[in-house]
């Protein structure tokens, strides 16, 4: 369903013009010559003097109001062009971000930090929205909007790599790398195990519920009433059985079993993670049409080939679906899990926030989100190309 | 027959008896102190003193009221905008960032608030608010969205005007999904709402935090159990206002 594209584009028109604006006005990096002291803004023209420099600050602003004329137009070749331009503006910002970085170098100031500003975020994310937009405008695939965001990925990778070594989020992380990698893993480890456990356990559960149907409505009740309880709170419920359980019986507490930990945090992130599985596998093992079951048993199947051959590959697209929604959900608990001692991402987020070290928070966060969007971007595509006569 | 009148108020028992008990407990918490020495026997304070249960109970429903409020109005008035002809423009816009937004895990978008806003009770309500807009945004699309567009057509030929097709014939219709998709927000906010004690907000999230640092079971304790129960009250609530008929 493309719609013949005419007139103005009032979307990217909006939100290109707020790129502008915070671009011109608002600061876009600060420099802070250590950890504590906080640093000086900079809006985009004034970080430098220097002729090269201002070449690329002038042509920044001239792409951007390029979109802005070509959103203007915004016939079908207007709008490729504005993709075009779109891209090549979210490729040229970190390079711009290197090359403020250097000329604000100062050989005495080794120290020194760089922080992204306001207007740094905002436009990314404005440039972000319109990509969105105009692949939406274009109708071009999911997959083709990941691709669109290669070249972004490839110049953000160079400049970290080669020139960005005073970003204050990239400093936090080379203080810490090691820390960070098993952070990383500790986190995926958490979320891994208990979307496994809650998908073997909620095919257990259901295909019980669906041999004695009494137990569907206290299952569910269940269910839902543990969803309901807060995080924090969950977390703290099962602090004082775990303790007293891990201090009880010895075999428990060598394997770790204690109030705090990883052992609550698994179990309240299984507790969580139980009811959109379960409501998934329940949806997609009830919503098969009748008849296709009738045919399959018609054909002369056993029970058990009804299952496995006609009610699994029609249902698998629903539960791909479940576990997506699973494991974002536990990718943004097991963050909180960290404040009862289970480690993971969420310890950055934390501990920054108690030492008020914003650039240690953005270390804890930044990756969380990625790894949520990953995460979607990757069960989607799967649900999308599993569902009967889909592709990619 | 039963009657209508009669069952409605035994629906109500539900979110009243939760109320009830959080009341309850908010309020004799600090006469139960033999029962916690049973979790803490060797501290010295077994009762969290910061600040009253109450303060910190109307603390944290009035952050959550402030925040969940104005999602609503936020939230519903901007899907309502972009489903009018001269709004269309931004729907496939606005639809898409409800939906890519709702996979940024909520205490994420909380740690992310402070570097932009600071600590305290502020960043919270901008957080609450923010995250809490998604599911309302898009349960208000989709509903708005699932209206067979005949009945809209009759509607106006019937000779309303756009305004009463909107209040009369969409909203009503859409009610239900709305309804449920404020209900996922403000669930959300009251967990989210918690972890802002990590950031200086004062609520019930306080005692937890408190406990977790001093290593003291009974006051997370006394915060789990008093935020379970308003998580409850609130839901069971929306539980009832969702099976209620339309008025």
């Amino acid at each position: 369903m493309v719609k013949p594209l005419q007139g103005p584009n009032w979307v990217l028109l909006s939100l290109i013009l707020l790129g502008v604006v915070a671009w011109l006005w608002l600061p876009v990096i600060s420099l802070a010559p250590n950890r504590i002291v906080p640093g000086t803004p900079y809006t985009a023209f004034a970080v430098s003097e220097g002729g090269l420099f201002l070449a690329l600050t002038s042509m920044l602003t001239m792409l951007m109001l390029g979109v802005a004329w070509l959103a203007w137009r915004a016939t079908r070749k207007e709008t490729w062009l504005a993709l075009g331009t779109v891209v090549v503006l979210l490729a040229l910002l970190p390079l711009w971000l290197a090359a403020a970085a250097a000329e604000l170098a100062e050989p005495d100031l080794p120290q020194a930090r760089i922080t992204l500003g306001a207007a740094f975020w905002l436009l990314w994310f404005v440039l972000l929205l319109a990509l969105i937009e105009l692949r939406t405008r274009l109708g071009l695939s999911r997959p083709m909007g990941w691709l669109l965001l290669l070249p972004m990925m490839a110049c953000w990778g160079l400049a970290l790599w080669l020139w960005l070594e005073p970003l204050a989020l990239l400093r936090e992380y080379q203080a810490r790398s090691e820390q960070f990698a098993d952070a990383l893993i500790i986190h995926l480890a958490l979320v891994g195990a208990a979307v496994a456990a809650s998908l073997i356990l909620a095919i257990v559960g259901v295909l019980a519920m669906r041999r004695c149907s009494g137990l569907q409505r206290p299952g569910f009740a269940v269910l839902n009433f543990l969803q309901t309880i807060p995080s924090l709170a969950l977390f703290g419920l099962l602090l004082a059985p775990l303790a007293w359980l891990g201090s009880q019986v010895a075999w428990l507490g060598a394997l770790g079993v204690s109030g705090i930990g990883w052992a609550p945090a698994f179990l309240a992130l299984l507790g969580y993670s139980l009811l959109p599985m379960v409501r998934n596998l329940h949806v997609a093992l009830g919503a098969v049409d009748p008849a296709v079951i009738e045919a399959a048993r018609g054909m002369g199947m056993s029970r058990r080939q009804v299952l496995l051959q006609a009610r699994l590959p029609l249902a698998l697209p629903v539960v791909v679906e479940g576990l997506r929604i699973t494991t974002i959900q536990a990718i943004g608990l097991t963050a909180v899990a960290a404040l009862i001692g289970a480690g993971g991402l969420g310890t950055f987020i934390f501990q920054g926030l108690g030492q008020a070290a914003m650039d240690m928070v953005l270390l804890g966060a930044l990756p969380i989100i990625v790894l949520a969007l990953v995460t979607d971007a990757l069960f989607g595509t799967l649900s999308e190309w599993l569902r009967p006569g889909g592709e990619l | 027959m039963k009657q209508p009148g009669r069952l409605s108020l035994n629906t109500w028992l539900v979110p009243l008896g939760w109320l009830g008990l959080l009341l309850v407990l908010a309020a004799t918490m600090p006469y139960l102190e033999s029962l916690f020495r049973v979790i803490e026997p060797d501290m010295r304070e077994v009762i969290y003193r910061r600040a009253g249960f109450f303060t910190l109970l109307a603390q944290h429903v009035m952050v959550v009221a402030i925040a969940s409020l104005l999602a609503v109005i936020l939230g519903v008035g901007a899907a309502i905008a972009v489903t009018r002809p001269a709004g269309r423009d931004f729907l496939p816009l606005v639809s898409q960032l409800a939906s890519i937004g709702q996979t940024f895990p909520p205490v994420a978008v909380l740690a992310l608030a402070v570097p932009a806003l600071g600590f305290g009770t502020l960043p919270i309500i901008v957080a609450l608010l923010l995250y809490g807009l998604l599911p309302i945004v898009r349960n208000t699309l989709a509903a708005i969205d699932d209206i067979d567009p005949g009945l809209r057509e009759s509607a106006l030929g019937m000779g309303m005007t756009a305004g009463q097709v909107l209040r009369q014939v969409e909203l009503p219709l859409a009610a239900p999904v709305i309804l449920a998709g404020i209900r996922t927000s403000v669930t959300i906010n009251i967990a989210t709402a918690a972890l802002g004690a990590t950031i200086g907000a004062s609520n019930l999230g306080d005692p937890i935090i408190a406990g977790i640092v001093n290593s003291n079971t009974a006051y997370i304790v006394q915060g789990a159990l008093l935020i379970g129960l308003l998580a409850l009250t609130v839901d069971s609530a929306f539980e009832r206002l969702a099976s209620a008929p339309s008025t």
